[in-house]
């Protein structure tokens, strides 16, 4: 009979003027600091986890966890390239294990999500006649998608999220020379994908067969 | 430089992040080979659709609201 003990102290909402002063300067510095990334983390738990509620739960997690571990932020390095590490070591613990295999998408799902909202990003420019320009973003998500997962990471964190080399070494754990081969091969797996719609809809890619 | 020793600089020309003297032999193999060249404007471009034509999406609120509770100090 495992009785919870009544030594935790029950749940009192912290009222703000029971905080230390302590703890309302860590609020404030993070605050600062992290909450500008909640948009940026949330993107990338939804392209990893491909479903808006775990997108959710994942970036709660993360944000929960940055702040209790907050005191170990090292001041004045990159806190988007800290909370992604920690997002991402939370996917690995907690949903990759036990949710859907690796390469299983579900993409009418993710597709569904994507037609359910509007694009909020107008495009600049337009008047490029290339045939890129022509490409839809379902396409483009579709052909990143496409790519294994090792490419498709490097390249979301390099080319959306804007990492350095040396950052995004960090977060998947190998040396920035693998980083810098990773999305060599990449970026031309998704270029021969992103050919494919082109010519799938009719344009040509100016490359001879 | 070579093409495969371009090839292994070229993510990091797309990217800048190349040291003033690579960059400096990779851009004079350009200069004179077509193949690595075309590949090279090949990458940028790929970077450049990624970035304008991926959507960022924006947090739900109640989301925001839940995150911005944790570090809630003002009211």
């Amino acid at each position: 009979m495992d009785k919870p003990a009544p030594t935790h102290q029950t749940k009192t909402p912290t009222k703000p003027e029971a905080l230390s002063r302590e703890e309302r300067q860590k609020q404030l510095e993070f605050q600062k600091e992290a909450v500008e990334h909640l948009h940026s983390l949330y993107n990338y738990a939804l392209h990893i986890t491909m479903n808006p509620n775990d997108a959710e739960d994942l970036v709660q997690e993360t944000y929960l966890k940055a702040y209790r571990f907050f005191n170990s932020f090292e001041r004045g390095t990159n806190c988007k390239a800290w909370l992604f590490k920690i997002l991402k070591n939370n996917y690995i613990n907690r949903f990759r294990k036990n949710s859907k295999e690796p390469g299983k998408v579900d993409y009418d799902l993710i597709k569904d999500f994507y037609h359910s909202i509007k694009d909020t990003r107008r495009d600049s420019s337009e008047a490029d006649t290339d045939y890129f320009h022509s490409l839809l973003h379902e396409e483009v998500y579709q052909a990143l998608l496409s790519l294994p997962e090792e490419f498709r990471e490097v390249i979301q964190l390099c080319d959306i999220e804007g990492f350095t080399y040396e950052e995004i070494a960090n977060m998947v754990d190998s040396p920035i020379g693998t980083v810098r081969s990773r999305l060599y091969r990449g970026r031309k797996l998704l270029r021969v994908q992103l050919e494919e719609y082109a010519k799938k809809y009719g344009f040509n890619t100016g490359k001879a067969q | 430089m070579n093409c495969k020793t371009a090839r292994v600089f070229m993510s990091a020309a797309v990217d800048g992040e190349i040291s003033f003297k690579e960059e400096k032999g990779f851009l004079s193999h350009l200069s004179e080979c077509k193949e690595c060249c075309d590949e090279f404007d090949d990458a940028k471009k790929t970077k450049m659709i990624i970035k304008e034509r991926i959507i960022q999406f924006k947090a739900p609120q109640a989301l925001i609201d839940s995150i911005m509770q944790l570090t809630n100090c003002s009211t």
